[in-house]
Order: C-alpha cells, then sequence, then structure tokens
C-alpha cells in the first residue's frame, strides 16, 4: 500500500507539473500583462506549491501501520481492500461503474425513464436479485415518480422517452 | 424595536402566515434532500409560485423557510447515502456517514435535526438584537480580510487530515485550488484550462465534483464488499436503534451548539462567506477543541463532529441575513436570489426597511423562530422512517445512490458530459482513497479556490502589492491563525516520526 502511496505522489508531481507548463505558458492578453494578479499568477503559485508537496510525500519516511479499531461493525479501512482482494466481489463493483457510463452515453438518446429504469433493473441484476416480479416494477416506478417530481413539479426539463417517440 | 417586534409578531404569527412557514419548511426539506438541488436552486425554484401569493410577508416568510429547511434536507442524503448535494452539507457526511454505516442512523438524524434547531434558534435570536450593529461590522471586511478568512478556511485543512496524513491532505487541497482555476472566473474573463473543452468554459460544476468524491466510490465500495458497515453478528443488515440522544451525549454537544451558533452566525453575517466556510470551520474548531481521545474519532462517527456542522451551517444562514435586511447586500448565494424576490415584491432591502416597512422586516426575522420549530416537529417524527432507508437490500439501494448522485449533476445542466467528468472524479477518488488520500480537502480547496483568488486579486489591486497582509490588522491576525493551523499538526507529524 505504501507503493502506491508513492506511485499516486509521482503522478501528482507530473500532473502539478504539467499544470505548472500550462500556467506558465498561458497566453496573457496585452493588457494583462501589467496587472498585479494576473490569470496565470494562482496557477503559477499553485503549481510550485503542488511540486513541493509532491516531493515531500515522496521523501517523507515510511509511516508505521494504524491498529484498525475494532468497535462491532466491519469499517474497513480502505487500503484493505488491495492487500486481499480475492475476498471482494470485483466484478459487481467495476460492473456498476460501466453499467453507470453506459447509462450517462445513452441517457439523452434513450429519454430518463427508459434509461434510469434499466439502469436501476440491470444494476440490480448485476448485484444478484433475481427477483424480477420486485426489480422491475420497483425500476420503472422509481424512475416515472423521479421524472414526475423534477419536471413536472420543479419544471426542470427531462426527456422522457428516446428520441425517436417523439 | 419594541414597536417592531410586536408588529412583527402580530403579522408573523397569523395563521396564513404560519401556515406559510410551516409550508416553506416542508417543500424546502423534502426538495433539499434531491442531490444537486441546493437552497439557492430551491429558492429560485419558488420565487415564480410564491410571488403569486401576493402579500410581501407572507412570501418572504415562505421563500426564508424553503431556505433553512433547504439546508436541513441536504443534510439528510448526505448522512444517509454520504451524497451531499450542497457544499454547506459536506462536512456533515464527515462523521453523519459514518454513524449511519455503524446502525445509528436514526441518532445521527436526530442530532442534526436539534443541532440545526438549535443553531437556527440561537442564529434568529442574534438576529433580533445584534441585526444593525453587526452590520456595521460586516462593512469593515474587504477583500483583504475576506483573503485572510479564506486561507483560514483552507488551513483548516489540518482538521481533516488523520495521524500523518497532513501533508497529503495539503497536498489534495492544492488539488482542489487548481480544479477551481478550470474555467471562467469573476476576476479574468478568459477561461483557463480547459483543454479546448467546451463543457469546461464555466468550469467544473461542484455536484459533479462532490459526487464524484463521495458518492460513487461509497457505491463502489458497497458493491464490492458484501458486509460493509454492517454489525458483525446481526442477522438484519442495519439496526435501527439509538433514536434518543441520553443525557451524557447532550451534555458533551451542548457547548458545541453554543459554541458554534455565535461562531457560524458570525461568519455567516460576513457577505460572500455563507454557510460552507462556516460549516468547514466549525468542524475544524471543535476538532481542535476536543481531547485527544475525542479528537481520534472525529471522522469516525464523533456525535460532536456532526452536531457542529449543523449547528454552524444553520446559525450561518440566518447570520446570511443580516447583510440582506440591514445594507440590501445578499450574503450568500441564495440571499442574492432573495434579493430580487424582494425587488420584485417593490420592496427595497437596506437600512429604511426597518424603518418604512418594520411588519415585513420584523415578521421575516420571527417566521424563522417559529420555522425552526416547524422543521424540528416535521422532522423528529419522520427520523425513524427515514433512516429505515438504509435497510433496504444492497441490490436496490446501490443502483440508487449512483443513480441519485448522477441525477444530482444531470438535473439542470442536461449535459452527458457531467456525468462522464463525474465518473471520472468517481474513479480517482476510488484510488485516492486505496492510498488513503483524505478527499474532503480536495473539496475544500475546490469550494474556497474561485474566493481566495478573487479576494486576493482585488486585495492585491486595491493596496498596488502585497503589503496589505501587514498594513491591515484584521488581516494580519487572520493569517497568523492560518499559520498556526497549519504549522502545528506539521510539526506535530514530523516530531511523531522522528520519535519512531
Amino acid at each position: 500500500m505504501l507503493n502506491l502511496i508513492r506511485i499516486i505522489a509521482l503522478l501528482l508531481l507530473a500532473f502539478s507539473s504539467a499544470y505548472g507548463y500550462l500556467s506558465y505558458t498561458y497566453h496573457l492578453l496585452p493588457f494583462e500583462r501589467f496587472l498585479a494578479v494576473k490569470p496565470n499568477t494562482m496557477p503559477i503559485a499553485l503549481s510550485i506549491a503542488g511540486i513541493i508537496c509532491s516531493i515531500a510525500i515522496l521523501i517523507q519516511p515510511k509511516a508505521s501501520n494504524e491498529k484498525i479499531e475494532s468497535d462491532g461493525t466491519v469499517n474497513r479501512a480502505d487500503g484493505e481492500y488491495l492487500k486481499n482482494p480475492q475476498n471482494f466481489n470485483w466484478v459487481q463493483g467495476v460492473g456498476l461503474l460501466i453499467l453507470a457510463c453506459i447509462y450517462s452515453i445513452s441517457l439523452r438518446e434513450l429519454g430518463f425513464i427508459f434509461c434510469t429504469s434499466l439502469f436501476l433493473f440491470l444494476g440490480g441484476y448485476l448485484l444478484g436479485d433475481r427477483r424480477y416480479i420486485i426489480l422491475i416494477p420497483i425500476s420503472i416506478s422509481s424512475s416515472v415518480i423521479f421524472w414526475y417530481l423534477v419536471e413536472k413539479v420543479l419544471t426542470i426539463y427531462l426527456r422522457p422517452w428516446p428520441n425517436w417517440i417523439f | 424595536m419594541l414597536d417592531g417586534l410586536l408588529l412583527g409578531l402580530e403579522t408573523a404569527f397569523t395563521f396564513q402566515n404560519m401556515f406559510f412557514a410551516a409550508l416553506g419548511c416542508f417543500i424546502g426539506t423534502i426538495i433539499g434532500m434531491l442531490p444537486g438541488l441546493g437552497p439557492m436552486s430551491v429558492v429560485a425554484i419558488m420565487i415564480p409560485v410564491s410571488l403569486q401569493i401576493g402579500d410581501p410577508s407572507t412570501t418572504l416568510i415562505l421563500l426564508a423557510g424553503v431556505y433553512y429547511g433547504a439546508i436541513f434536507g441536504g443534510s439528510t442524503s448526505s448522512i444517509l447515502i454520504n451524497a451531499p448535494g450542497e457544499a454547506a452539507v459536506v462536512a456533515t457526511s464527515f462523521d453523519g456517514y459514518p454513524m449511519a454505516r455503524n446502525g445509528q442512523a436514526g441518532k445521527a438524524l436526530t442530532i442534526a435535526a436539534i443541532s440545526s434547531f438549535s443553531g437556527g434558534t440561537i442564529g434568529v435570536l442574534l438576529l433580533m438584537f445584534f441585526a444593525p450593529a453587526l452590520a456595521s461590522f460586516a462593512i469593515l471586511f474587504w477583500s483583504a480580510e475576506y483573503f485572510a478568512l479564506m486561507l483560514v478556511g483552507l488551513s483548516a485543512i489540518s482538521a481533516f487530515a488523520g495521524k500523518g496524513k497532513v501533508l497529503k491532505a495539503i497536498m489534495m487541497t492544492i488539488l482542489g485550488l487548481m480544479l477551481a482555476t478550470v474555467g471562467e472566473s469573476s476576476l479574468f474573463q478568459a477561461p483557463r484550462f480547459t483543454l479546448g473543452i467546451m463543457d469546461l468554459q464555466s468550469g467544473i460544476n461542484f455536484v459533479t465534483l462532490a459526487m464524484g468524491l463521495f458518492a460513487v466510490p461509497e457505491a463502489f465500495f458497497l458493491a464490492i464488499d458484501k458486509i460493509r458497515g454492517k454489525k458483525s453478528g446481526s442477522k438484519k443488515s442495519q439496526e435501527i436503534n439509538n433514536l434518543r440522544i441520553n443525557r451524557k451525549e447532550a451534555k458533551s454537544i451542548a457547548p458545541v451548539i453554543g459554541r458554534q451558533s455565535i461562531q457560524g452566525f458570525l461568519i455567516g453575517v460576513m457577505p460572500g462567506t455563507g454557510a460552507t466556510i462556516a460549516s468547514f470551520l466549525g468542524y475544524a474548531v471543535e476538532r481542535n477543541l476536543a481531547s485527544p481521545k475525542e479528537r481520534k474519532e472525529f471522522g469516525k462517527g464523533s456525535i460532536k463532529g456532526l452536531s457542529a456542522p449543523e449547528t454552524a451551517n444553520n446559525a450561518a444562514s440566518t447570520g446570511s441575513f443580516v447583510p440582506l435586511l440591514t445594507l440590501g447586500i445578499p450574503g450568500s448565494g441564495t440571499t442574492a436570489v432573495l434579493l430580487g424576490a424582494f425587488i420584485a415584491l417593490n420592496l427595497q432591502p437596506g437600512p429604511q426597511l426597518m424603518q418604512d416597512r418594520p411588519e415585513v422586516f420584523w415578521s421575516v426575522i420571527l417566521s424563522m423562530y417559529f420555522g425552526n420549530i416547524i422543521l424540528l416537529v416535521l422532522n423528529l417524527p419522520l427520523v425513524p422512517y427515514i433512516a429505515k432507508l438504509l435497510t433496504i437490500p444492497r441490490s436496490y439501494l446501490i443502483p440508487f445512490v449512483l443513480f441519485f448522485a448522477m441525477a444530482g449533476a444531470y438535473i439542470g445542466q442536461n449535459n452527458s458530459t457531467e456525468l462522464l467528468i463525474l465518473l471520472g472524479f468517481g474513479v480517482i477518488a476510488i484510488i485516492f482513497r486505496f492510498a488513503d488520500y483524505p478527499l474532503p480537502p480536495l473539496l475544500i480547496g475546490f469550494v474556497l479556490g474561485q474566493m481566495f483568488e478573487d479576494n486576493f486579486g482585488r486585495a492585491m489591486r486595491n493596496a498596488n502589492g502585497i503589503q496589505f497582509i501587514w498594513e491591515r490588522p484584521m488581516t494580519l491576525i487572520l493569517i497568523f491563525s492560518a499559520a498556526i493551523f497549519i504549522l502545528v499538526p506539521l510539526i506535530r507529524d514530523w516530531l511523531n516520526i522522528k520519535k519512531k
């Protein structure tokens, strides 16, 4: 896990450097060159601070492992998941994220009600629920209720159905 | 003042006005629970409806009720599913959500309700007696003082860093500040760091970032770990117990409520600060004041850690009415929207309002007291039922949490790219959490970053250089406090490492 801390610190160093490069090469308008605070003043300062901080994390001495307190609940520290990955269901987690991506891409095309119902149904299916007689009505009714609340009550537009229906 | 108070009492406590105050609280609470719809959006949505009422006092009483109802409603989704839809309730999730995961959802909601009520009520009392005096104090704060106050807020990130994590917390704050520079700012109109992406022209949306950082990783971890958060040995997934708080707990949060009501109110009085910075500072101050044993509980389900931001944000939202009512200057984004309502009603908020329309001025203030009682009466009996939401089977709950988070980002933007950005932040947040990098400082840096840069720029322009730091005493004091906030935990960490 400590390696991951340093890997991320290295990535943050790269990010801060790239950010600093973009800040330094930011194209200032003629009148902006004479301002006390230019559009790239704060970004340059932040990139320097980011570089210093990420280097400090990289060279920081190894911290001792904290004891995980037992309080009667299963509250794992997040780093524990990587220590014993075989004990956890990564397929469900990653599958859910991929499903969410597909939902995001297809939301405008398929319409809110149709897309959301499908997302809730497939999400429940992915997590192991096979009680279709409960899953399907809940998915559809939740989407419809949410759409009604937002579109009709709050008057925020959400296309309900696919493009080709209307 | 006594005449005004009596007139206000007579106006505020009519059946019509009490009904609309209660209605406003109810609507605000329900809509505030939806992610993506903070108090500002809710009040803006209600303005056209409320203007139909006709009576200015009733209209403003309804809108004020919607405002603080929405603040309270936002804390419910923050506590139950770690989906803070508004900046002012992010700090609530730090201890509220761990409490809910520990099977204490009911207690968490109860403490949130009581703290909100107390903060709001004490805020109303302070508003009643000190509004004009505080208004003259508020206008002494210029850009230099605001810059220093933002610095104090940023330095309070040490409160969110556990032992040995201060450097990581500082790094995350810097990352948040970097994200805040994306897009346009009020100081520099040309967009920065958009990388040619049109959707980033107006910057990164707060809800997108908040949901991506908090709700998405939580849904992911709940999906991969079937027994996450369940009491070991328990048959039920969540037990709804401990709805009441005992005497010892009440005694421990009482001083927190007292301190944060005053601190939150004073921060809210200053225009432009609002409930967000009040809640973060409230959390940081209480963590620093806690004993070493209690400090370890912060971030893991501390009742003080929940009570502090909840009290502070409600007190600050009341305090933000001070500059609006007495000077006509909105104290926060929501009061800026309320200013629009005042103008639509042909009312000019400011020094003359108290003299020309005392029934409006005092009835709005007194209705807040009634509104806070309504919030408590409405929400406390609902707590067991709201808390039961967590007993929903995970195969329904987890997709709902994810959907809720995405809906919050999608509503109002109607842009699928926001959802992809949200999921991108979610994946990054998951990786950060594996390596134990704290995420709250990133969000704090993002929220305060814009104001930080703008006020710094204005202070530099006004003073023609950096000398404003030592020429203005209040600025110097605040910067010194910020330095203490940052350096003390860093030195403490360094000494601990050296000892080992």
